[in-house]
């Protein structure tokens, strides 16, 4: 059982605030993602759960206690480091065995739980290996097993698959993921790799500037942005934003955007000429023929195939647009062609506020 | 192929050379005092100086060693009492010093690295500083203090003014060390439960070997080779050391050059033992497969 719970936490270096008031309550068994652009303070705050980084103001506390004070060793929190931080002096087997050695388990113990999580990462064969002579790979395992031979409250993963190569990090992607799901510990992980995020998490907390910009299991962030700032983060090729105006000069409010006019459920307070950003998913167009009536006429800039889809991007007037594609109709530079999407699938969002409508 | 050739060429010669050059540099004294000491008497006080001993002789070892022996017709003593109470006295007091420093520059420098207390940086640059102060101009006070503390001739008062001789220049070794190594090794070991000592002693000291042999061998070379320390702060035998007992060799009436030199050889051994004996430790590659 580990919940835990940031209350009104700020972190300062100097006079330079990089954490500013967040709240935040990761629950029993949970794995949370922590993303955002690098100096977003991601990184700083899973290093103020661990204990390296002191806190200037606010609240963390683990199961209801408050651990502000409690040194790192104290906390039964385990973190596997970006650069894995392997005890080059020491073999396999002395790295996943130190945290236990320094609890007192009786060296009866100590072996049989070795085995055990080496097993687990298929590290069996190289217990008595030095990390030196270990791929990268085996490294980021060794890692890993060093922190879930000590069963501890929590984990934190600091970018742990940044340092593999891409095959390597999909399938260790799957493992980390399915190895939390077994042993059920709550995980903080650290990444600025949406994919990462959307694919291990249960939920994902996206920050921006030391701030929360919004809290959500993957697929509600990517559905239901909660403002633009996220709407631009998750998804790759990013959402397109048109800007819009509000109309209510007819019976039912209406967004025009150039020749466009799209019916909107626009809340009463946004008066009539509001700026409106329009956004949509590169997959959620589709293109047809130049001046169909309610496409927006694109000129193409460039097609790139990727195999299972077609990334064409192009530009409305001065803004560039993006369309991801299944099929593969023959286009060529410079064509101008038609696109529509679907009402639904467009996302509103306040232009002043940056906040979804 | 003629030019690549004199290209490639040219600069081999030319490090050949420097080689060569800094051999003889080196090495040359060495063998001089070598071969001095292989020399008889007569011939050591020849015209023409001789590369090689015409004749060789061990007297002057024997001399050094035996309990007594015959030089130029007459028995004489031997001077293997003081020889050996000198050898002593160097051993101890290098040694002290070189393990005492050691120690000290390892925890030290570790504080100046990683734990932050007000005026950390500025202290460690008068630290270093008093390396700049040559010790000519604290011999005086030192000597009155010493005096007061009643440490004149002691191998605690050699010790300690050795310690705080060599100590800055390790301290400023150890914690260049300190800080190239990775501080995510050591927050590793502390969420793994470890303490700051701990965390020092298990991780950080291992890795940090290699800077902490040179210390030593910088400490105990520096100590072994003093001269005008022990030459006012040991004026007897009880810690009298081989660098002040060698000169001593020169009486009113003679210079017993062979004694000298052949002293002088003996004094050699130690510090060549140690440092073949801790190069071996001075390993490269000890951070290999920390990361990534």
């Amino acid at each position: 059982m580990a919940t835990l719970t940031l209350d009104r936490l700020r972190k300062s270096y100097g006079p330079i605030e990089v954490i500013h008031g967040l709240d935040l309550t990761i629950n029993d068994g949970e794995f949370i993602s922590l993303i955002g652009a690098s100096g977003c303070g991601k990184s700083t705050l899973l290093r103020i759960i661990a204990g390296l980084e002191d806190i200037t103001d606010g609240e963390i506390s683990l199961n209801g206690r408050v651990i502000n004070d409690v040194a790192p060793k104290d906390r039964d929190i385990a973190m596997v480091f970006q650069n894995y931080a392997l005890y080059p002096h020491l073999t396999v087997r002395d790295n996943m065995g130190f945290s236990l050695r320094l609890r007192d388990v009786p060296k009866a113990e100590i072996e049989p739980a070795i085995r055990q999580v080496a097993a687990l990462l298929g590290l069996e064969n190289h217990l008595d290996r030095y990390p030196r002579q270990l791929s990268g790979g085996q490294r980021q395992r060794v890692a890993m097993g060093r922190a879930i031979v000590r069963k501890p409250q929590v984990f934190l993963f600091d970018e742990p698959l940044s340092n593999l190569d891409a095959k390597l990090r999909v399938q260790m992607r799957s493992e980390i993921r399915s190895l939390q799901k077994r042993l059920g510990t709550t995980s903080i992980y650290v990444t600025h790799d949406q994919i990462e995020a959307m694919t291990m998490s249960d939920r994902i907390v996206v920050l921006n500037g030391g701030r929360i910009e919004q809290v959500g299991a993957p697929l509600d962030l990517y559905d239901r942005p909660a403002n633009l700032f996220v709407a631009t983060f998750i998804g790759s090729p990013a959402m397109n934003l048109f800007d819009a105006k509000l109309d209510r000069s007819g019976s039912a409010p209406q967004l025009r955007l150039g020749e466009l006019a799209l019916a909107v459920d626009a809340p009463a307070a946004l008066p009539n000429g509001a700026d409106i950003v329009l956004g949509i998913r590169p997959e959620h167009i589709a293109i047809t023929q130049a001046g169909a009536p309610g496409a927006l006429p694109v000129r193409v800039e460039a097609i790139e195939p990727t195999g299972a889809e077609l990334q064409i991007y192009g530009r409305f007037g001065a803004t560039p647009v993006t369309a991801t594609l299944r099929d593969r109709p023959m286009l060529r530079e410079g064509d101008t062609i038609g696109l529509t999407f679907a009402p639904a699938a467009a996302h509103l969002f306040d232009k002043s506020t940056g906040r979804r409508i | 192929m003629g030019t690549r050739a004199r290209n490639s060429l040219l600069p081999t010669f030319g490090k050949a050379l420097a080689v060569v050059l800094l051999l003889v540099w080196s090495l040359g004294p060495i063998y001089w005092a070598l071969a001095t000491s292989f020399t008889t008497p007569a011939d050591l006080v020849s015209k023409v100086p001789h590369f090689f001993p015409p004749e060789v002789t061990t007297e002057h070892y024997a001399r050094l060693f035996g309990g007594s022996s015959v030089s130029q017709g007459n028995t004489v003593q031997s001077v293997w009492p003081e020889f050996s109470a000198a050898l002593l006295n160097s051993l101890l007091t290098s040694l002290a010093a070189t393990i005492l420093t050691v120690a000290v520059a390892a925890f030290g420098a570790y504080a100046f690295v990683r734990l932050r207390f007000p005026g950390r940086d500025i202290l460690f640059i008068l630290v270093v500083a008093t390396m700049a102060i040559p010790a000519y101009t604290v011999m005086i006070p030192l000597y009155r203090l010493m005096i007061s503390l009643g440490m004149i001739d002691t191998y605690v008062g050699i010790t300690l003014i050795y310690v705080s001789a060599f100590l800055p220049l390790a301290l400023w070794l150890m914690r260049t060390v300190y800080q190239t190594l990775p501080i995510s090794l050591e927050e590793a070991a502390w969420l793994d439960g470890a303490g700051r000592i701990y965390t020092l002693v298990r991780i950080v000291l291992p890795l940090a070997a290699p800077g902490l042999i040179a210390a030593a061998i910088l400490t105990f070379l520096n100590a072994w080779g003093q001269f005008i320390v022990p030459l006012v702060f040991s004026p007897t035998l009880a810690t009298k050391p081989l660098t002040v007992l060698i000169p001593e060799f020169v009486t009113r009436n003679y210079v017993d050059y062979g004694l000298m030199n052949a002293a002088g050889i003996l004094a050699i051994i130690p510090p060549v033992l140690l440092v073949i004996f801790l190069n071996r430790y001075l390993v490269s590659g000890l951070m290999a497969g920390a990361q990534k």
